[in-house]
């Protein structure tokens, strides 16, 4: 490890922010190094300095007349959901043209240009026939659900069966972003578990791509069917070492999960992480205290394999 | 970490009522994050009623917004999300009109140093070393004052409210590395603008003398 690894790090170790066994290491130099351990001697003088100025919680006045002044103010304000986004506010448009003027001049534009190729067709008298604009919805859209989903033997290729308006059917190569995009509205958004299932279960197929792993993830710990989430969990574990969001998601699982089963499972995935202090406190904790018993010898026997740190 | 957890799935739920319209249900989530709200924006605006307008405007704006809250982030750091933008474009435009460091309007008008008001209640404090805290932080509030308002956020969010650097991260819509480089720009900053300062305040005897 050399001197200049530490300066850059010694902030992130005197804020906790540094891995077990990078703190481990810049100790251990420390240590040996009389700059560095000087350095590092300045970096929590710094700190404890800083500390001085405490952080005051509000006056419990100024906290209960802000609570009041937003009580009052909820009571005329109203949510916006999915049909107020869609609405045409004409103040907002006005707002966003005032701050871009590119915008604005675009705006003027096609306006400019469109208002005079109508007087010109006007004055020459013939009439504007067929549609003089046509908004196509977007398909995605009007995806009210998945019907079923699936997947041909031998092949990367899927079928899968949704409703629009009426019910519509696709089918196509798993590399295809159309079959990705209905997969990963299945995953998130489907009533049926069944069709839940089959779609983490092949969107584990393709764990490279960050939406997935974003949808198996909201599905370990959102999904209320324990079926889709062991497939979620199954996907993720691959990337339990190098994805912390992933690593986080699976410590809940582990921590909260009301099925046994997953949380075994969260145990077995996290195995493979042996520099990290959630794991590490998540285990201590559960191997003292855990109502399962096997959760609590296996906890214990996972610490036994971690790596001794001081 | 379990209580985390069970907080955020208590959140869930409180969310996913709040999302069917139920105002009581936003009024307590309300209740579990405004204490921390108010306290981020007094200390970033330094104003009792300026921050009083960014935790109303935040919690509006959560309020008009949580149908399309999509559960991708923690309602957590969804609400300090909306704070910590609010609080950044406050603190630029402040930079611009460069106003006193540190210097606090309560709502009767009076001016205060927000750095110095932080009465010292330890049981064995002492006129002097009062004085020379007071000091201390008044030139910590100007140092504070010369970070960019992002390192200002990133330092604040860390070390006065103990946030991991990856929720930092997200709550700025930034990647964990680039909280810790601005970390270290701002710790760098600030120990060039108090290197010198003492540590005496602190009323740490083992330390006295000793340069940062």
């Amino acid at each position: 490890m050399k001197c200049e690894w530490v300066q850059q790090n010694i902030m992130l170790h005197v804020y906790d922010e540094l891995a077990d066994d990078a703190r481990y290491e810049l100790d251990q130099h420390a240590a040996r190094c009389e700059a560095c351990a000087a350095e590092l001697a300045a970096a929590r003088e710094f700190r404890q300095t800083m500390a001085t100025v405490a952080v005051a919680d509000p006056t419990p006045n100024l906290l209960a007349s802000s609570r009041m002044r937003l009580q009052e103010a909820l009571e005329t304000t109203q949510q916006g959901g999915f049909w107020t986004r869609l609405t045409f506010d004409p103040g907002l448009w006005l707002r966003q043209v005032r701050f871009s003027p590119a915008l604005a001049a675009v705006l003027l534009l096609v306006g400019f240009g469109g208002g005079t190729a109508v007087t010109f067709r006007a004055v020459k008298g013939s009439p504007i026939d067929g549609p003089v604009a046509t908004v196509g919805a977007s398909e995605e859209a009007n995806i009210t659900g998945i019907r079923s989903i699936t997947p041909e033997p031998g092949t990367n290729r899927v079928n899968i069966l949704y409703d629009t308006v009426n019910t519509k059917e696709t089918s196509g190569s798993l590399n295809d972003t159309r079959i990705q995009q209905l997969l990963l509205f299945a995953a998130q958004n489907n009533t049926n578990s069944g069709v839940r299932v089959d779609s983490v279960d092949l969107l584990k197929q393709r764990m490279n791509d960050s939406r997935v792993r974003e949808a198996l993830v909201y599905a370990l710990r959102y999904d209320n069917n324990p079926g889709v989430r062991l497939k979620a969990l199954e996907g993720l574990g691959s990337y339990v070492k190098d994805d912390v969001r992933v690593r986080d998601a699976v410590l809940e699982t582990l921590t909260s999960d009301t099925n046994p089963g997953l949380r075994t499972e969260a145990l077995r995935v996290l195995a493979p992480v042996r520099a990290d202090a959630s794991v590490r406190a998540t285990l201590e904790r559960l191997a003292a205290k855990d109502g399962n018993k096997f959760i609590r010898d296996q906890s214990r026997a996972q610490l036994a394999q971690l790596p001794e740190l001081d | 970490m379990a209580g985390e957890s069970l907080n955020r799935i208590d959140d869930t739920v409180l969310v996913r009522e709040a999302q069917r319209g139920d105002r009581a249900a936003f009024e307590d989530l309300v209740r579990r994050y405004d204490q921390a709200v108010l306290r981020l924006a007094l200390r970033l605006t330094g104003s009792e009623h300026e921050a009083q307008d960014i935790y109303q405007e935040a919690f509006l704006k959560a309020y008009r917004n949580v149908g399309s809250f999509r559960f991708e982030c923690s309602f957590y750091t969804w609400i300090y999300r909306i704070v910590t933008n609010l609080c950044l474009d406050h603190l630029r435009r402040k930079q611009v009109r460069k106003e006193d460091a540190g210097v606090v309007v309560n709502a009767d008008g009076e001016e205060f140093s927000i750095i110095e008001q932080a009465a010292d209640d330890r049981p064995n404090a002492n006129p002097e070393r009062d004085l020379l805290r007071r000091e201390l932080g008044s030139q910590i509030g100007r140092a504070l004052d010369k970070l960019t308002p992002r390192e200002r956020m990133v330092f604040e969010l860390k070390h006065y409210h103990g946030l991991k650097l990856r929720t930092v991260g997200e709550m700025l819509n930034t990647t964990e590395e680039t909280a810790k480089n601005t970390l270290f720009r701002a710790t760098q900053k600030l120990r060039g603008a108090l290197a010198g300062v003492r540590g005496d305040a602190r009323g740490d005897g083992a330390r006295r003398g000793q340069a940062l």
